[in-house]
């Protein structure tokens, strides 16, 4: 099956949240309280009840009185994914068969070690210790139909499809390079942005945490080789050399 | 009769076996978390009841560890001319011609152990208890899982090694841990200084 994405385009974004909304409505989560910070973004984080927000990001400008972007933040569904490197539980976190990194909370045993893998800084944890964070709507592309996201989204700002398309149509319009078109395998969420990522609040290049690759490459295999060296040099040692005997023979 | 010199006290010989259980619990668990395997966390029940075991089998590690601190840290800090002379000829291990210098209670080789056992031991712990109380925090669980792994993978190089010399490379060894004791002559071969210090 061709890999889904999402295309996220800041410059259709009109900001109205419908998004966060959209999200809310079909995975039951509930609404948070939160405090007026003297901007219209809202919650300011993502939290365990809250899979995608609009950052708002106020850049000055010469032409306006401020420049506004509006950027779609949510799970990036890694194609290289740090979370499920590092997670100890398999069946935790998975990748659906349309590429998005999904998760049973069932499977999870809590240890937020895909916190520290992840490079976006996505995963949160509900108040029974177990991962939440956006899955794509798995269980909404899995019919076929778009993430509630990308169905409410009255410009087009976020648009659902397979990868491959997303892309063609971005350079169609323009779009010479996409905000993770290479990354970590390529991201299964893409950015059109027309400035610098970093401007958007993007981090310029986001990758696994060295720590855990190096664990992953070397590390993991290596405590396997390191037991079953030390038991073989045992036994080899035990046939070429043999045990320390009393001289004269003791029982032991 | 052979006679029968004390060499571990039953405090320390429980001291061990406890370090030695949890530390089998944990490198097993360690291995199930590592490589996902569904049959090992079948046999704790789930992923879920073998972290319960594995962080709480970290805390009769840490203990016990602290309590062979009395026993082995101050004499595996003493080092005399004979220790080098004996890591040299490589304690006798490589040859059966080689004659090693006299030993104290413990030789140059497991005071060595101890002290690889004793470092490696903190981090393993320390980084442990990092992962498991300070879930979260990025930095810190991230160098913590590095070092965690590192000394785990030094640590089930040496301890099969250790098991290893304990048991089937030096016979009558394996009995200090379940009596206590030895022969006079079975201690006076391998730990001179300590025998002739008691006055045998």
């Amino acid at each position: 099956m061709a890999r889904k994405a999402l295309l996220i385009s800041p410059e259709l974004c009109i900001g109205c949240r419908a998004c966060q909304t959209a999200c809310k409505s079909w995975n039951q989560l509930p609404a948070t309280k939160t405090v007026n910070q003297g901007t219209y973004e809202n919650p300011p984080d993502l939290t365990p009840y809250l899979y995608n927000r609009i950052r708002y990001v106020e850049v000055p400008s010469e032409t306006n009185m401020v420049r506004w972007l509006f950027v779609s933040q949510r799970c990036m569904h890694c194609d290289d994914a740090g979370c499920m490197r590092i997670c100890p539980a398999p069946g935790a976190l998975f990748k659906t068969k349309e590429g998005a990194v999904a998760f049973n909370k069932d499977k999870c045993i809590g240890c937020k070690l895909c916190v520290a893998g992840c490079p976006f800084d996505v995963p949160r944890y509900d108040e029974k210790d177990k991962i939440s964070k956006c899955h794509l709507c798995s269980d909404r592309i899995a019919e076929g139909l778009s993430p509630a996201c990308a169905k409410t989204c009255p410009t087009g700002a976020i648009a659902y499809g397979d990868r491959d398309e997303l892309m063609a149509m971005a350079k169609k319009a323009g779009y010479e390079k996409l905000y993770g078109e290479a990354d970590l395998g390529g991201l299964g969420v893409l950015y059109a942005f027309k400035d610098a990522p970093k401007l958007y609040g993007m981090i310029e290049r986001p990758e696994i945490p060295e720590t855990v690759l190096f664990w992953h490459k070397v590390l993991k295999p290596l405590s396997y080789i390191g037991l079953a060296g030390a038991v073989a040099a045992a036994a080899l040692h035990y046939i070429a050399i043999g045990p320390k005997k009393d001289e004269g023979g003791e029982e032991s | 009769m052979t006679q029968l010199i004390r060499k571990a006290t039953t405090f320390e010989i429980i001291n061990h076996w406890l370090l030695a259980i949890s530390f089998f619990l944990l490198a097993i668990t360690g291995f199930g978390f590592l490589f996902r395997l569904e049959w090992m966390a079948s046999i704790f029940g789930s992923f879920n009841s073998m972290k319960t075991i594995h962080n709480w089998s970290g805390v009769v590690f840490i203990i016990s560890l602290f309590g062979t601190t009395f026993y082995y840290l101050p004499v595996s800090l003493s080092w005399s001319k004979d220790d080098m002379e004996w890591l040299k000829k490589a304690g006798g291990y490589l040859s059966k011609n080689v004659k090693v210098p006299p030993q104290d209670i413990i030789n140059a080789g497991q005071k060595l152990f101890y002290l690889f056992l004793l470092i490696f031991g903190i981090v393993i712990s320390a980084s442990g208890f990092v992962i498991w109380l300070m879930p979260g925090v990025r930095q810190w669980v991230l160098i913590s899982h590095l070092l965690h792994n590192i000394a785990f993978d030094l640590l089930v190089i040496a301890i099969p090694l250790h098991i290893y010399l304990g048991t089937l490379a030096n016979p009558g060894t394996f009995r200090i841990m379940v009596y206590g004791t030895v022969p006079v002559e079975w201690a006076r071969k391998r730990h001179g200084k300590w025998v002739q210090r008691l006055g045998y």
